[in-house]
C-alpha cells in the first residue's frame, strides 16, 4: 500500500564533529532499523578514513520506519558531509529532500559550517529543523545556543529540538518533529518516471549503483530506463531501499528514495544530477540537475620513492571510478618527471584524495604545493585560465591576471577578534561585516583572494583561537590583481616546478622566505650554489649555499668497512633520486617548500 | 705475501664517553671470567682454522687496560700461544691515560705487547670534560713515562680536533704537546656526531654547537702540516707516524687484507667472508659455549661490491690505490672500471696520478668521501644492460663517459 503522504525525505547537516553520524546511529537503533549489535560507532561513515578523520566523505543513506499515531512512516535519511570542501554533495543531497535536521552541538554554538548548509537548504527552499544537540555534555548551554541560531539565521529559537544522540534523550521528540514539520513529498505516480540521481557508487559485483529520488512515477525491475542526459540506455535489474542494508524492493514509486541497479559498468556512464526515465513513456522535461563539481585547487601528483607512473595511474583511475569528484590529466614536469595535475574541491578534498589513493593502492604520491587558477587576459583579447604558473605565456602577451575570490565567513571567541583580522589583513582579505552572534562569539564576513588561503590560513585560525575558530568559504568569481610570476634560480637556471604566481607587493617577502627554505633542503655541493628570486629578468632576493669543506669519514677501521660502503652507496641512491638541475641536486622536498605561505 | 691480522675486543670501559659508538659497557664489578673463557674459546677455533700466521695483535675496545690484572693476565695467556708460534711483527694494546699502573704494564710487556695505542684525545681539560673523557690532561705524560719505563718501545697518542669549543690554536697545542712527549705514531681524528651517541643527541637538543665546518678543515690542514715538520708522515687519512713506525695492524685493513675478529661486537675478513659477531656480553658467551663462535652477519664479498670496499679503503692510504695489485686483489680493473670518476678528480686537483695508479691529493683527503662515493657509483650507474641481453656492446667509453655506439653496416 503506498501512499507518498506516509514517507518524510530529510538530510542531516551540521559542522563537522556536532554529532551528526551518532545523531544518525542513535534514528536508527531507535526505530529498530539496526540492532545495539549491529550497530558498530558510526554505522553510516563506512569508509576507514572517514572513521579515522571524523569526517562523513560520501553521502550515505537509509530508510527506516516510524509508527507515529497508529500510522508506519517511511523515514528516508540521507547523510550528508559536513566539510567546507563537500559543499557540492550537500546540495545533491538537499535536492532529493523536503527537509533537513540543522544540527548544532550545545556546548560550541553555531559554527561556520552550520552557517553555509543553512544557506544552502534556504536556498533549496527546504524545511528547516534546528536540533541542539550533546545537551548532555556538562558544557553545554542549549537555550543560548537556541538564541544563537535565532541571531544568526533567524530560525525561531522555540522550534529547536533539544537532544542528546548519546544519551537518546529527545530522540522521539524529534522523529515526531520530522513527520509533523517535514512536508511529505509531492509528485504524481502516474506521471512518466522522472528520478533524479543524487549519487552514485560503484561495487565491485553489481556495477554502478544509481541512489535516486523518484520525483513522478514508478520503476521497476525488468523497466527499460533511459538516462536523460546522457543518452544511454539500461535494463533495471534490481531497485530497493537502504534499510541500511540494501533490500530489493517490486517498484520506488513517486516520493519515494531507494537505489536502482540497471547492469552500468563504470561510474563515468552515470551523471549525477541527471534524470532517469522509461524508454517507453519518456518525461519530457529534465529535472533540475545538480552544478557540477568545480575544482577550484590544483596540484600535482608525482610517483613516490617505489613507485612507478603506471602504476600511480592505475590507482588514479581506480580512485576515480569510485569517486570522481577530482580531476587529473598526464602532467610532467622538468623537475619531477611524469605524473598528474589534479583538480580538487579543497583543500580537505586534496588531503583525503591523497591518502586514499596510497592507503587503498599502496603508492606513494608526492605532492607538489597546491595552486588555485587564474584567468589570464592576453592583449589580443583572448582569455585563458591556467593551473599552473609554468603555463603562464609570455608576460608581454599579458593584460592582466585575474584570480579566484571566496567570500568567507569565520566564527571565533570575540576575544581573538584583533588577531584574526589582523591575519585576513595580512591574507588581502577585504573586511565585509563583523557580527556579534553573542556577547561572547563573533561572526567576520571576509572576501579573500583563494590563493590566500589554501595554504595555512585554517591552521592558523585554529591556533589563534585555541581551536574554536571556524570558516566556511563560496567561491564568488575571478577579479584582477597585481600578479606576478615569480622565478626561482638555481645556480642560474630557471626551476618550472618552483615557480608561483604571487601579488606584487607580497613577491619580495615571500620570495625570500622560499629561498631560504630551499637553502635548509638543498644539501651543500662542492661549489657554492647562488638562489635567486626574480621577477622576469629582476632579480629581487638572493641566498647562497655555501660549498662544503670537509666531506671525510675520520675512522674506517674493521667493524666499519662494510657499513661505512653501504653508507656511502644510500647516499649516493638518495642522491639519484633527486632531480639535477645542471649540476646540482634538489631533493624532492624542496618542491614541496613553496607550500611555505610566506609569513 | 699478505698479512693476517688479529683483533680481540674487550668490551669494557671505565665508562662510556659521550661520542664513542663502539660496543662497550661500564666495567663494574661485572663478573669477567666468563667472558674472557669465552673469548679464549672463539680464539681458539678460529685460530685452528687460519690461513696463516698472525703477522699483527691488536687488542681494542672498550679499554683493554681497566681489566683487572688477575683477568688481564688471564687473556695476556690465551694469546701466549700465537706469539710464540706465529711470532707476530706488532702487538698493540689499546689504552686510556690513567689505566695503565706499571703492574700492568709489566704483565704486558711480558705477554709480548710491544706498542700501546693511547686515547689521549686532548690536553685542554675542558675539551676532555666535553668529550666525557675521565682523565686530566696531566696523566697523559705520566701514562706515557710509566709506558716508557716498563720497555714499551711503540707508543701511539690519538688526538681529537673538532671539539665544541676548541680553538685552532687549542688544537695546535695538544699536536705540539703530543710531538714533544716524542711518541712515534699520533693519530687524528676529527669529532664525529654518530648516530644513536649521547653527544649527538646533545647537539640534536642544541644543548651544543658543533665546530664550523671551515674551522674543522684548517685543524685538518694544520695538523697535516704540524706534524709533518715534526717528522710525522701522514700516511693515513687520521694517521701519522715517524719512519718506520706505522700501525701494521691497521695497514692491513686498510689494504682490504685478511683479519681475524674475536669478541662481541668484533669483526673480521677471512677467505672473502666479512663477518661481525653478536653486540651484547651475554649473548656473545651463550653463543660462543653453544657454537664455538658468535657471528650474527656475514656477507661474501664479490664483484663489484669487494672493488668498492677496497676503493674505500686503499684511497684513504696516502698511496692510494695501485692498479696491478688492485686487480690482483679484486678481478678489477680499477683504470676502466673508474675511468669517469678518476678523469673528473684528478681535473678538479682531488686525485693525482702515481707511478702505478691514483692517490688523493692534499685537498681531495678533506673531501675523501665525494671522491669515494663516486667511485664506488661508477660501474652501478653505468648503462644497465639485462642479462643475456647483448645491449652492452652498443655503449662503449669515450673520454671517460658513456656513448651509445652509432651502427654503421
Amino acid at each position: 500500500m503506498h501512499d507518498s503522504n506516509l514517507i518524510r525525505n530529510f538530510s542531516i547537516i551540521a559542522h563537522i564533529d556536532h554529532g551528526k553520524s551518532t545523531l544518525a546511529d542513535r534514528l536508527l537503533e531507535y526505530t529498530g532499523a539496526v540492532t545495539k549489535r549491529e550497530l558498530k560507532a558510526q554505522m553510516l561513515d563506512d569508509m576507514d578514513l572517514e572513521r579515522e578523520m571524523g569526517i562523513t566523505i560520501k553521502a550515505n543513506r537509509a530508510s527506516i520506519s516510524y509508527k507515529y499515531h497508529d500510522q508506519v512512516y517511511t523515514l528516508n535519511l540521507i547523510d550528508t558531509p559536513g566539510h567546507v570542501d563537500f559543499h557540492y554533495e550537500v546540495s545533491r543531497a538537499m535536492a532529493a529532500c523536503e527537509g533537513v535536521l540543522l544540527l548544532v552541538d550545545a556546548s560550541q554554538g553555531v559554527q561556520a559550517q552550520t552557517v553555509a548548509n543553512a544557506y544552502l537548504a534556504v536556498e533549496a527552499g527546504i524545511e528547516i529543523i534546528p536540533v541542539i544537540n550533546k545537551i548532555d555534555l556538562p558544557a553545554a548551554s542549549p537555550e543560548d545556543t537556541a538564541l544563537e541560531l535565532e541571531q544568526v539565521l533567524g530560525l525561531p529559537a522555540e522550534e529547536a529540538v533539544f537532544t542528546s544522540a548519546k544519551t537518546g534523550e529527545g530522540i522521539k521528540e524529534l522523529l515526531d518533529a520530522v513527520i509533523e514539520r517535514i512536508p511529505a513529498p509531492q509528485g504524481d505516480p502516474d506521471a512518466p518516471l522522472r528520478a533524479l540521481i543524487y549519487d552514485a557508487k560503484s561495487d565491485p559485483h553489481r556495477g554502478v549503483i544509481c541512489h535516486v529520488r523518484v520525483v513522478d512515477g514508478v520503476v521497476k525491475r525488468g523497466d527499460k530506463i533511459d538516462l536523460m542526459g546522457v543518452g544511454s540506455t539500461y535494463i533495471v535489474t534490481e531497485v530497493g531501499q537502504c534499510m541500511p542494508k540494501p533490500k530489493a524492493l517490486e517498484v520506488l514509486r513517486a516520493g519515494e528514495v531507494g537505489y536502482i541497479l540497471a547492469g552500468i559498468k563504470t561510474i563515468v556512464d552515470v551523471n549525477i544530477g541527471d534524470t532517469i526515465t522509461l524508454s517507453s513513456r519518456r518525461a519530457g522535461e529534465l529535472l533540475p540537475g545538480y552544478q557540477p563539481p568545480q575544482q577550484m585547487v590544483f596540484c600535482d601528483f608525482y610517483p613516490g620513492p617505489g613507485t612507478e607512473t603506471a602504476e600511480l595511474r592505475e590507482a588514479m583511475e581506480k580512485l576515480w571510478l569510485n569517486d570522481c569528484s577530482f580531476t587529473f590529466e598526464t602532467a610532467s614536469s622538468d623537475a619531477l618527471g611524469i605524473g598528474f595535475r589534479c583538480g580538487f574541491l579543497g583543500l580537505l578534498h586534496m588531503k583525503i584524495i591523497q591518502e586514499r589513493l596510497e592507503r587503498e593502492s599502496d603508492v606513494n604520491v608526492v605532492q607538489t604545493a597546491p595552486t588555485v587558477t587564474f584567468e589570464v587576459a592576453l592583449r589580443d583579447g583572448t582569455v585563458m585560465r591556467i593551473e599552473s604558473p609554468s603555463e603562464l605565456p609570455d608576460m608581454s602577451h599579458v593584460e592582466h591576471i585575474g584570480e579566484p575570490m571566496i567570500d568567507t565567513q569565520v566564527i571565533m571567541p570575540a576575544d581573538c577578534i584583533g588577531s584574526i583580522m589582523q591575519l585576513c589583513l595580512d591574507r588581502r582579505g577585504v573586511h565585509k561585516k563583523t557580527e556579534y552572534l553573542s556577547p561572547t562569539r563573533v561572526m567576520l564576513t571576509y572576501q579573500f583572494p583563494l590563493s590566500e588561503i589554501i595554504y595555512d590560513f585554517y591552521d592558523k585560525l585554529k591556533s589563534m583561537t585555541r581551536g574554536y575558530g571556524t570558516m566556511d568559504y563560496e567561491l564568488t568569481g575571478y577579479k584582477t590583481g597585481d600578479l606576478v610570476k615569480l622565478d626561482i634560480l638555481v645556480n642560474g637556471i630557471a626551476v618550472d616546478a618552483l615557480s608561483v604566481i604571487v601579488h606584487r607587493n607580497k613577491a619580495i617577502h615571500r620570495g625570500r622566505r622560499l629561498l631560504i627554505r630551499l637553502k635548509k633542503e638543498i644539501a651543500r655541493h662542492q661549489f657554492e650554489i647562488p638562489l635567486q628570486a626574480a621577477i622576469g629578468t629582476k632579480v629581487i632576493a638572493r641566498e647562497t649555499i655555501r660549498a662544503y669543506r670537509k666531506d671525510v669519514t675520520a675512522k674506517c677501521y674493521g667493524g666499519d668497512i662494510t657499513r661505512k660502503r653501504k653508507l656511502l652507496e644510500k647516499q649516493k641512491e638518495g642522491k639519484r633520486r633527486m632531480k639535477q638541475v645542471g649540476s646540482v641536486s634538489i631533493p624532492q622536498s624542496a618542491f614541496m617548500s613553496i607550500l611555505d605561505p610566506g609569513d | 705475501m699478505e698479512s693476517l691480522g688479529l683483533y680481540l675486543h674487550i668490551p669494557f670501559c671505565r665508562s662510556k664517553c659521550g661520542y664513542c659508538d663502539f660496543y662497550s659497557v661500564a666495567v663494574l664489578n661485572r663478573p669477567i671470567l666468563p667472558l674472557i673463557r669465552a673469548l679464549a674459546r672463539e680464539l681458539e677455533n678460529r685460530l685452528a682454522e687460519r690461513p696463516g700466521p698472525i703477522s699483527t695483535i691488536f687488542v681494542g675496545g672498550g679499554t683493554p687496560t681497566v681489566l683487572p690484572r688477575p683477568e688481564l693476565d688471564e687473556l695476556m695467556s690465551c694469546l701466549k700461544q700465537v706469539v710464540d708460534h706465529d711470532h707476530p711483527i706488532e702487538f698493540t694494546v689499546e689504552a686510556n691515560p690513567g689505566t695503565v699502573e706499571e703492574a700492568k704494564l709489566d704483565l704486558l710487556t711480558r705477554a709480548g705487547v710491544d706498542r700501546i695505542s693511547m686515547g689521549a684525545q686532548s690536553f685542554h681539560l675542558p675539551e676532555l670534560q666535553m668529550l666525557e673523557r675521565l682523565h686530566t690532561p696531566d696523566e697523559i705524560p705520566r701514562s706515557v713515562k710509566s709506558c716508557r719505563s716498563v720497555g714499551i718501545r711503540r707508543i701511539n697518542l690519538d688526538l681529537m680536533f673538532g671539539i665544541p669549543g676548541q680553538t685552532l690554536a687549542g688544537w695546535r697545542e695538544s699536536l705540539h704537546h703530543a710531538v714533544d712527549l716524542g711518541v712515534e705514531h699520533i693519530a687524528c681524528y676529527g669529532l664525529t656526531y654518530e648516530p644513536g651517541t649521547a653527544l649527538t643527541a646533545r647537539r640534536d637538543r642544541r644543548e651544543i654547537v658543533p665546530c664550523d665546518e671551515e674551522l674543522e678543515a684548517e685543524m685538518y690542514l694544520a695538523a697535516i702540516d704540524d706534524l709533518e715538520s715534526a717528522g710525522y708522515h701522514q700516511y693515513e687519512i687520521s694517521n701519522f707516524a715517524k719512519p718506520g713506525e706505522r700501525c701494521l695492524h691497521n695497514l692491513v685493513y686498510w689494504r682490504n687484507e685478511p683479519c681475524i675478529g674475536v669478541g662481541p661486537s668484533a669483526a673480521g675478513y677471512l677467505q672473502g667472508v666479512r663477518y661481525k659477531n653478536v653486540s651484547n656480553i651475554e649473548e656473545y658467551i651463550c653463543k660462543v659455549e653453544q657454537g664455538g663462535q658468535a657471528v650474527v652477519e656475514s656477507e661474501k664479498l664479490t664483484g663489484q661490491d669487494l672493488a668498492g670496499e677496497t676503493v674505500m679503503l686503499q684511497l684513504r692510504l696516502n698511496c692510494g690505490i695501485v692498479f696491478d695489485e688492485f686487480l690482483l686483489r679484486t678481478g678489477v680493473e680499477a683504470r676502466l672500471t673508474y675511468a669517469r670518476s678518476i678523469a673528473k678528480y684528478v681535473q678538479n686537483g682531488f686525485l693525482k696520478v702515481t707511478d702505478s695508479g691514483v692517490a688523493l691529493t692534499r685537498a681531495g683527503r678533506l673531501m675523501a668521501d665525494t671522491v669515494i662515493a663516486d667511485f664506488i657509483d661508477e660501474p652501478r650507474s653505468a648503462p644497465r644492460c639485462r642479462a643475456g641481453s647483448t645491449r652492452r656492446s652498443k655503449w662503449k667509453m669515450e673520454n671517460g663517459k658513456w656513448k651509445m655506439r652509432t651502427c654503421r653496416r
